[in-house]
């Protein structure tokens, strides 16, 4: 075996670019495979944290005629629909009493309009809440799209469209023109200060959108004019999202007896589409993976079949001299497995490399698109049965890519072999 | 009997719709231990003979025993056996593997002979790069050996597994007299000191004169032998 490996190591130093080739794709395409399995294994955990501990760690309770799917909590109503005080502290009561509910608060959810570019009117979506009151330990994906907000403070982080036009900026602390809904469900215009809330300055333009609008409660209330102090929903937190099951029941027996109009929402209504989320971005870079390893099968055939043709008289003499089908099959099968062998084992050192790196200095996201996909950011780590995988993969690769070409190589005639020169 | 025995044997090549009759029902004896040259001109069939004895091409008819045995008959796995135990292979073109040194090219058919000891085959190979004096080239390329070191090395690969018939189609044709001579001189004095059957080709009548036996070839026909 040792002299079939040193026969194998000169001819693919003989090869030199070829060779060459066959390691860079391997190392390219075992690299990436190595990282992104990797790294993606880390997102799905960090997505499913932050959905987990944002969304399924939360219910509402709102009028049973407002439709919430496919809403991501944008949902559409009709002022009458909206909670009316007494609901509101009978249902927080209820839940301040339930040891499994951490605490609970009330929302407007709420359409605004706002004027664009001549004079253009462009339509977002906002929830008015007590940031301040807001439970930090479960808003972790809000905190990761902006800056800390402050109890006490008329925070919001407002996007106007005529500035994005014009500057591409939008400041805090200037002023804008919105047209907010009132109780009767009509549009008022109202100056709104931009506080606080997300960092423009920082965040890709490209990016930037006119939705999720956060006020605080009562600011958003006297702005559009409540006499009330109503809202569209009681949001609760679950101490336990793992809870949902056995608490939202009895929400709802309690609300059947003691409030009819209302209803209990689980927010892991949305979890089938967090997950789809999920699965599509798994499924983008399965798709880049599998094309690299294609490509890496090909050429590899493409390049052992170069070697074979370059050396077809070498085949007719090593049959002469007795090498069997199986041993010329074998012995440009195990070319092609060392060279793929090593570009792998190479890549997967450099993947190691920065997955460490990586590892030790985080990856830390200030965007708000990518928010939604690693939060602020997460610290990526090597997972066993990715590595397995990726492993088995390449292995497979190694062994299986040259085959074909040395099989062919190896069914070629000696007769002819021996006459190409 | 331990020689070569033909009887009968034919080759037809079909280039399109034209058959060629390389060997027209060639009967033929060749003893053990015989240093014999097949001769003829160019397209007399003495390649496409020396194929079918060493089990590179298939006759259309006919049969080739070796010690008695029809090597005709035998399966894909026992001819290539054969080829490696049996026969030893020296080709015009030397065909050198050009990534290994003398060393390893005469080691090269020792791969398949696992039987043999590491230090038995160090032993047979350095024997033999003796033998053919290449003692001072063992780690050279074969581009970097004349013509004629490489027809040595060949000889010696040829020989390196004990072979009881050596093959040999035209030795010297790329080589000048001289060394084309001491070639020969070379497979002769194995030929004496071992007993190894030698079949060479050659259309060069300086080579045919020093051959024990001349098998001449005309059209596929033994004309003499």
């Amino acid at each position: 075996m040792k002299e079939r490996i040193q026969l194998c190591l000169r001819n693919l130093a003989r090869h030199g670019w070829r060779t060459r080739i066959i390691l860079l794709i391997a190392l390219f395409g075992s690299f990436l495979t190595f990282v992104s399995e990797n790294m993606l294994e880390d997102v799905s955990i960090k997505q499913s944290d932050m959905f987990g501990r944002s969304f399924a760690g939360h219910f509402r309770i709102l009028a049973k005629g407002i439709e919430t799917k496919n809403t991501f909590g944008f949902y559409y109503y009709e002022p009458e629909e909206m909670l009316q005080p007494e609901e509101i502290a009978s249902v927080k009561q209820f839940l301040a009493g339930m040891p499994e509910v951490s605490g609970s608060q009330e929302r407007i959810v709420f359409t605004g309009l706002l004027y664009g570019k001549d004079d253009a009117e462009k339509g977002f979506r906002g929830v008015a809440m007590d940031m301040g009151a807001y439970n930090k330990e479960l808003t972790d994906l809000y905190y990761a799209k902006g800056i800390p907000v402050r109890r006490g403070e008329a925070q919001t982080c407002a996007a106007s469209w005529a500035e994005y036009d014009k500057n591409k900026i939008v400041e805090i602390g200037k002023r804008y023109v919105f047209l907010l809904p009132n109780r009767e469900g009509e549009f008022v215009d109202r100056f709104v200060t931009v506080a606080g809330g997300i960092d423009y300055h920082s965040m890709p333009k490209d990016t930037m959108g006119v939705g999720n609008m956060f006020f605080d409660l009562d600011g958003f209330r006297s702005l559009v004019g409540y006499e009330k102090p109503l809202a569209s929903e009681v949001v609760g937190f679950l101490r336990d999202a793992r809870m949902a099951n056995k608490v939202l029941p009895r929400i709802d027996a309690y609300l059947q007896e003691h409030n009819p109009r209302l209803k209990v929402v689980s927010w892991r209504e949305y979890a089938p589409i967090f997950a789809e989320i999920v699965l599509g971005f798994d499924v983008a870079m399965r798709a880049i993976e599998g094309i690299l390893i294609a490509i890496c099968i090909l050429l590899v055939i493409k390049l052992t079949t170069f070697s074979i043709i370059e050396r077809y008289s070498e085949i007719g003499t090593m049959r002469a001299l007795g090498f069997s089908r199986a041993d010329i099959a074998f012995q440009f099968a195990l070319e092609g497995f060392l060279i793929i062998a090593a570009g792998a084992l190479i890549g997967f050192l450099l993947g190691s490399a920065v997955i460490g790196g990586f590892h030790i200095a985080g990856i830390h996201n200030k965007t708000t698109f990518f928010a939604w996909v690693i939060g602020n950011g997460f610290s990526p780590g090597f997972h066993a049965d990715k590595i397995v995988t990726v492993s088995a993969i390449f292995l497979a690769v190694a062994v299986l890519a040259p085959l074909l070409p040395a099989a062919q190589g190896s069914r070629l005639s000696i007769l002819k072999t021996l006459e190409r020169r | 009997m331990n020689g070569i025995t033909i009887k009968g044997l034919r080759k037809d090549y079909h280039l399109g719709k034209t058959v060629v009759r390389a060997l027209k029902g060639i009967d033929l004896d060749i003893k053990s231990g015989s240093f014999a040259c097949v001769a003829g001109p160019s397209g007399s069939g003495k390649t496409t003979l020396l194929n079918m004895i060493g089990l590179i091409d298939t006759p259309t008819g006919g049969s080739v025993r070796i010690a008695g045995e029809d090597i005709q008959t035998l399966s894909e796995k026992s001819r290539t056996r054969y080829r490696s135990r049996t026969l030893g292979f020296i080709f015009q073109s030397f065909n050198l593997l050009p990534v290994l040194d003398v060393f390893e090219n005469i080691h090269l058919p020792l791969i398949l002979h696992g039987e043999i000891s590491r230090e038995e085959k160090h032993e047979r190979v350095m024997e033999l790069v003796r033998a053919v004096g290449l003692e001072e080239h063992i780690r050279h390329k074969p581009f970097e050996l004349s013509g004629g070191q490489r027809q040595r090395v060949a000889i010696a690969r040829a020989l390196v597994t004990h072979p009881l018939i050596v093959l040999a189609d035209e030795p010297t044709a790329n080589l000048d007299s001289v060394t084309g001579n001491e070639v020969l001189d070379l497979m002769e004095r194995i030929n004496r000191e071992r007993g190894t059957t030698f079949i060479f080709s050659s259309h060069d009548p300086g080579i045919m004169e020093r051959a024990a036996r001349v098998i001449r070839l005309h059209d596929g026909e033994v004309q003499a032998a």
